[in-house]
């Protein structure tokens, strides 16, 4: 193994994003003084989590060769059904109960979503764009306008940090942990083989249709992870709350180091993706830019983040020659 | 103990017949080396074997008892493994992680034991010590050079402990340290009591490890004999017995036509310094087993790969760096795979028959006149199609192969690189398409033709050059020595003197 700083580059392709991430929390740090106080971190990471549960599931889709542009509509349709079966007065029982539905909508989701690409070997673009058709019509269905309340102890719970650290931070490390675990199994093995090269894991006899199928299923089970979070944070129900969400997962899970066409990446790189999405966008509507450039600022820095390791390498070259 | 039979298999892809009647035995401390011409159905054979393809008649014995096996995994669980061709490695994987890929040694039935593997994995290694520099159990598959690429199919195989292994051309990229390695080695594993299937096109290989030769030829197992009761001539002629072909009438080629290319140390990919001269109206073949470095010379020509060696064209030095540069000095390229490389398939006839001449037709483009001259170039064809609209993909492969000729004829090109053109063409088809070159002969165009059907070498060409290893093995003259005894010998790397 080379330590070099090529070397450590190529095995951690998320390093760059990183850097900027450091970066990134400085520069609020310096328009924002109190960033690092515990109620700011606090009100930030619990403003990310829902994003960064929901690109954990696209993360894990990626890595296995495919996309899933379906994840924003679905936590549109599990939110709602929360919502609607919850309401404030509603018992522990039937909170669980609520809990235990929104979880069982997203695999089912995501079950079909894998069913339609593993099974029927249909494209995952077209396939998952046109079921994001399907589960915001429930949404509308299920809850047709904004509406709902959540018990006041529940949203307090997670707004509250628990011994002295916030909540998203157990979340966050509870699926970094079950990350690396589940990475050291035979099935994130077989992860990585279909997502690099699904025919050469197939003549190996790994179950390539299986593997794919359960990726999305990972998805919908995250989408429910995310929008339990979203309903949590914003104690109500809206039929459009996640449609928006889906590119800015693709995004994060490019701009952690994950290949889009497969077979490299990981929810770590993804996490700190998010992070430094939502820390630029911040930073530019602290930094008093008007409205009208705030998108073609982020933009920019997207592109930079994304270009970044690459151009390093092209400016090695030239430099060596 | 194992013994494997393979009886009267049978398997068809649509309407081709990759393998007619495949029959395969072997026992335990045994080298069967398995042998045929390009497309003999050899691989076909021994896909079956392993389970990655279902025949479609035939039946399977695994120690007496008939089998059927709906996946590789299936095979695997009798202990049948094959060292793959194509690679079955997945690039961005580990060493380690590719040799374990499928039967991870676990800790608690859960988590794969990383430590196991790698010591594991370096007993494997340990195999080829000496003969490998670059491997190692962390080093990513990608950044490995072929040789030791196939160092790890290899191993990868042999983790498992197969009881029959399969070596389909597994010596083909391997250099000659690492392939004595290997013949140590399967003499260890015959000792030990496995049973191994030898692929390859090597002669010398097959007489130095196997004990018999099963010869297949046009799909059919034709001979199984011991290695100690054959020779090297004996089976080449098995390999091409009864395959006469028909000479199409060339027009001769008089020796004061000018020469049109000519090409001196030529050296590109595989291609290790070749040297030829093409003249007007000649057709010059190119032989050889597949990857000996063919493909690398039509591309060098075409500009499309960097090379190395002076190339002149109608008598002037040209180095082309981007086949745009081949195209204005009118040198015209049909390549081997024509999905990837040759036609817009989704687009329709017109387009891709004008595709690269739409300069001609001016800025708007004169529709009236693309369409008059696409509608004289489809009939010159004699294209079968429903309109100059319908989509490239409504044809028939034969067709389709036309409009990839046709693109080029209108630019009336002096020089005409084909890569493999009839691969998968339909037999009436081919017809016409050979009608097309000749035409294009007459005109006095030059053509280098790259075949892996021997037929159309020895039917069409005015000469054949005979690739191996990167190097000429032969130079044929259709008047004198080009037959297909000499082009099967110098396609094996064998002198031509020892298969006469």
């Amino acid at each position: 193994m080379s330590w070099t700083l090529p070397g450590v580059l190529r095995r951690n392709p998320y390093l760059f994003t990183l850097a900027l991430l450091v970066l990134a929390m400085f520069a609020n740090y310096s328009f924002q003084e109190n960033f690092f106080e515990l109620r700011v971190v606090n009100g930030t990471l619990r403003g990310l989590l829902p994003t960064m549960l929901l690109t954990v599931g696209q993360a894990i889709v990626i890595i296995g060769g495919g996309i899933d542009l379906s994840v924003g509509t679905m936590v549109s349709m599990i939110n709602a059904v929360l919502v609607t079966s919850i309401s404030a007065d509603s018992t522990p029982e039937q909170i669980a109960g609520a809990i235990l539905l929104a979880v069982l909508v997203g695999v089912i989701a995501g079950g079909f979503n894998g069913f339609c690409v593993a099974f029927l070997r249909l494209q995952p673009i077209v396939t998952t764009y046109a079921t994001s058709f399907i589960f915001s019509g429930i949404a509308l269905e299920v809850l047709p306008r904004p509406g709902g309340n959540i018990p006041r102890e529940l949203s307090n719970a997670y707004r509250q940090p628990l011994f002295e650290i916030p909540v998203a931070v157990y979340v966050i490390a509870v699926v970094l942990l079950l990350w690396f675990i589940l990475r050291s199994t035979r099935y994130g093995q077989f992860l990585f083989a279909v997502g690099g090269k699904s025919d050469a894991a197939y003549t190996t006899g790994v179950p390539v249709t299986f593997v794919k199928f359960s990726t999305y299923v990972w998805a919908g089970f995250f989408a429910a992870m995310a929008a339990l979070a979203l309903t949590l944070l914003t104690g109500s129900g809206d039929p459009r709350l996640g449609d928006g969400m889906t590119l800015t997962t693709i995004v994060a899970v490019v701009l952690g180091g994950t290949r889009l066409s497969g077979g490299q990446g990981g929810i770590f790189g993804a996490i700190m993706g998010v992070a430094l999405l939502t820390l630029v966008s911040n930073i530019i509507s602290f930094a008093n830019i008007s409205t009208w450039f705030q998108d073609l600022a982020n933009a920019l820095i997207i592109i930079v983040a994304l270009a970044g390791p690459e151009t390093l390498r092209m400016l090695r070259r030239i430099i060596r020659r | 103990m194992v013994a494997l039979s393979a009886q009267h298999v049978v398997k068809r892809y649509g309407g081709v017949v990759a393998l007619a009647d495949g029959n395969l035995n072997v026992r335990s401390g045994e080298v069967v080396a398995m042998l045929g011409a390009n497309g003999s159905g050899k691989s076909t054979l021994s896909k079956i074997i392993t389970g990655v393809v279902a025949p479609d008649e035939g039946s399977l014995t695994v120690d007496g008892q008939p089998v059927s096996f709906r996946s590789p995994q299936a095979a695997r669980k009798m202990g049948i493994t094959a060292v793959y061709q194509e690679l079955s490695l997945v690039p961005d994987l580990t060493v380690n992680e590719n040799i374990w890929l499928r039967h991870e040694p676990l800790r608690a039935g859960l988590l794969v034991n990383g430590a196991k593997m790698r010591t594991r994995t370096r007993e494997l290694l340990a195999l080829f010590e000496g003969t490998v520099h670059h491997l190692g159990p962390d080093v990513p598959v990608k950044n490995l050079p072929p040789g030791e690429r196939q160092v790890v199919e290899i191993l990868k195989a042999l983790s498992t402990d197969p009881r029959l292994l399969i070596l389909d051309e597994a010596t083909a990229s391997l250099d000659s340290q690492q392939v004595d390695r290997l013949f140590e080695l399967i003499a260890r594993w015959k000792a030990e009591g496995k049973a191994i299937v030898f692929v390859s096109h090597r002669m010398d290989e097959i007489f130095r490890v196997a004990d018999r030769a099963t010869v297949l030829r046009s799909g059919r197992t034709v001979d199984d004999t011991p290695i100690g009761q054959t020779s090297h001539e004996a089976l080449v002629q098995l390999m091409i017995a009864g395959a006469a072909p028909n000479r199409t009438a060339l027009p001769s080629v008089e020796q004061e036509r000018s020469v049109v290319v000519e090409a001196s140390n030529l050296s590109a990919g595989a291609l290790k310094g070749v040297s030829f001269a093409v003249r007007a109206g000649e057709i010059l073949g190119i032989g050889g087993l597949q990857g000996q470095g063919q493909s690398d010379l039509l591309l060098a020509l075409f500009g499309a790969v960097p090379y190395s060696g002076q190339v002149k064209l109608e008598g002037r030095p040209v180095r082309f760096r981007h086949p745009r540069e081949a195209m204005e000095q009118r040198v015209a390229f049909v390549p081997g795979d024509r999905g990837a490389e040759g036609l817009l398939y989704i687009r329709s006839i017109l387009e891709n028959l004008h595709l690269p001449s739409w300069s001609r037709f001016g800025t708007p483009l004169k529709m009236g006149q693309a369409r008059a001259e696409a509608t004289e170039t489809a009939a010159s064809l004699s294209l079968v199609m429903a309109s100059l609209d319908a989509p490239v993909s409504s044809l028939s492969g034969g067709n389709a192969q036309k409009v990839v000729l046709g693109k080029w004829l209108s630019r009336k090109p002096v020089l005409f690189l084909l890569n493999d053109p009839t691969k998968g063409v339909d037999v009436g088809a081919k017809g016409e398409f050979y009608e097309l070159l000749m035409r294009l002969c007459a005109q006095g165009t030059a053509i280098i033709l790259y075949s892996s059907d021997d037929d159309e070498l020895l039917g069409l060409c005015h000469r054949v050059l005979v690739l191996h290893d990167g190097t000429v093995a032969a130079e044929l003259d259709a008047g004198r020595d080009l037959t297909h005894e000499n082009l099967v010998a110098a396609s094996l790397g064998s002198s031509q003197e020892r298969a006469l």
